[in-house]
């Protein structure tokens, strides 16, 4: 049974259709971005699994069961949503307490996860006061009160300095390793794209994609570029072996049909001088804009 | 269910809200029972003990504001959200808060009560003035006036469930208690009933107050009939926030 499971997903507000037949899965172990841009559907479809919306069709469930049926929600899952999440008049030490509180948490676990997030120093100030990153890090540590087998978290990395989202993809990749089955949102692939091991991209409330990350790239153009004062050199070799190169920008070439390592391999081997040596044609980056660029036919239904 | 409540006790604890609420509460009760004692010339007829005790009954829109924030400012700040993946049963989560907030609501009303007791206590023999009242008539005057104010607490969670947007809720909470209820009084036929059975009408009977020419059922009913809007009220709380979506 997958960790997290949505089936079918519509929620409909008023005119808008906001999540559109959505489905896709998380299994325990895996890191899934949950991608699209912002108005995509993400939060919605994140709070339905957490039964704080109601769909208007369709299901999402966390081991099998809607949040209402979970016998212990605290220790199944965890969530960070979108912002702050707690009163700023009250200290971080103590909004843990009242949730620890309330899930039947002990409290002792509030310290280690102060440390554990590196806020153990201003646990006890107002939460009002605490950066951006400190609040991010406040609702982590809010969301692993329980020790949940699953995290969703909604643009963790949103607002975070890079020194911070380093943080966050360490541990993230920590908590996986410990078999977790995390759901991370982003509607900024580069924050999320080193960190996750598959992708589902939702536009318009849905499911354009499910793959694994490496898949998504592949069959997209993808490549090596490679300059350099031998290129045209290079370019003969890989011809003679029967590779795509055609002409790059700048003098480079570009091979559509092999690895850097293979390249990299016939350079070696024939004592080529080249400078440069890197991937080529979309980046995923480019794969996310194509993915969620609006065609025209699509507008104008 | 004990652990919700205690989570909602913390919460009441960790906040410079109710705090604030009692601070305010005791020093107005201090001014007025104070002022009072010491210069009001007690007309004939009336009875010192009674309405120097009727002052702590300022306590009552205090506790009401305290109630109507308990859900308002969750929505306001997004606690609730966190609140909710901790105690998804909504019933259980009304349940944990309004029984807190009566909670606080005793604690309000006996501060405030204490206070105007003390301040007659100790001014009116300065002043050679008797209050009036035996032990009993005034024990039987707090107990329905703490009453009040823990009810009118749970009334507040209620409503705040309700109406969840905070200014909204506090401001509406109290024009209802100050304006609208008491306009609705002069509307002929309707308005005898409103004044009788309505929420006013049973803070009066409940505390035993002659204000607004006195009540027409009796204090116990009052009482009974105050938890009755208190439970009606948070039933409607609990069952729209099941129906609502939470994107707060």
């Amino acid at each position: 049974m997958p960790a997290i499971e949505v089936n079918g997903l519509s929620k409909r507000f008023g005119a808008t259709l906001a999540v559109d037949d959505l489905s896709f899965s998380v299994e325990a172990g895996k890191i899934v971005g949950f991608l699209g841009p912002n108005g995509a559907g993400k939060t919605t479809t994140l709070r339905a699994l957490l039964g704080l919306i109601r769909p208007t069709a369709g299901s999402a469930t966390i081991e099998g069961r809607s949040y209402d049926e979970l016998n212990d929600p605290t220790a199944t899952v965890g969530a960070v949503l979108d912002g702050g999440m707690f009163h700023p008049g009250r200290s971080g030490r103590n909004h843990l307490r009242v949730i620890a509180l309330a899930a039947g948490v002990d409290v002792t676990r509030v310290d280690e996860l102060l440390e554990l997030v590196s806020l153990s120093d201003s646990a006890k100030r107002r939460a009002g006061g605490y950066s951006l990153g400190m609040r991010q890090r406040l609702g982590l540590a809010a969301a692993l009160l329980g020790d949940p087998r699953v995290l969703v978290l909604d643009e963790p990395a949103n607002g975070l300095d890079p020194q911070g989202i380093r943080w966050l993809r360490d541990f993230l990749r920590s908590l996986a390793a410990e078999g977790r089955a995390i759901l991370v949102s982003s509607h900024v692939l580069s924050e999320v794209a080193q960190t996750v091991d598959e992708v589902v991209v939702i536009h318009r409330g849905r499911s354009i994609e499910q793959a694994p990350i490496g898949e998504l790239l592949a069959g997209r153009g993808g490549g090596v570029r490679v300059a350099g004062p031998d290129v045209s050199r290079l370019a003969e070799l890989l011809r003679g072996e029967n590779a795509e190169v055609t002409a790059g920008d700048n003098g480079a070439i570009v091979v559509a049909d092999r690895s850097g390592e293979q390249v990299g391999a016939l350079i070696a081997s024939h004592g080529v001088h080249i400078s440069e040596l890197a991937p080529a044609g979309q980046t995923l980056e480019e794969v996310f804009f194509e993915l969620t660029s609006d065609d025209d036919a699509e507008t104008a239904a | 269910m004990s652990d919700a409540i205690r989570s909602e006790l913390l919460k009441l604890r960790t906040t410079r809200t109710f705090l604030g609420i009692v601070i305010a509460t005791l020093a107005f009760v201090a001014l007025i029972t104070g002022a009072q004692a010491a210069a009001d010339t007690f007309d004939e007829g009336a009875i010192p003990g009674i309405d120097l005790l009727d002052v702590a009954g300022l306590a009552q829109p205090f506790a009401l504001v305290l109630g109507l924030l308990a859900v308002s400012t969750e929505f306001r700040h997004g606690t609730i959200t966190p609140t909710l993946l901790a105690t998804p049963d909504r019933r259980r989560l009304m349940i944990a808060k309004v029984s807190a907030h009566v909670g606080a609501g005793v604690i309000l009303g006996v501060v405030a009560y204490a206070l105007a007791a003390v301040l007659m206590a100790v001014i009116l023999p300065i002043r050679d003035i008797s209050t009036g009242i035996t032990l009993g008539e005034g024990l039987e005057q707090v107990a329905g006036g703490i009453v009040c104010i823990a009810l009118l607490a749970a009334i507040g969670v209620g409503v705040g469930a309700v109406v969840r947007n905070q200014v909204g809720a506090v401001i509406g909470g109290l024009a209802w208690m100050f304006m609208i209820e008491p306009l609705l009084t002069v509307i002929p036929t309707v308005g005898g009933w409103i004044e009788d059975y309505g929420p006013g009408g049973a803070i009066t009977a409940v505390t035993n107050s002659s204000f607004g020419g006195g009540a027409d059922i009796s204090q116990l009913a009052g009482g009974l009939l105050l938890l009755g809007y208190a439970v009606l009220l948070a039933i409607a709380g609990a069952a729209l926030l099941r129906r609502r979506d939470i994107s707060a």
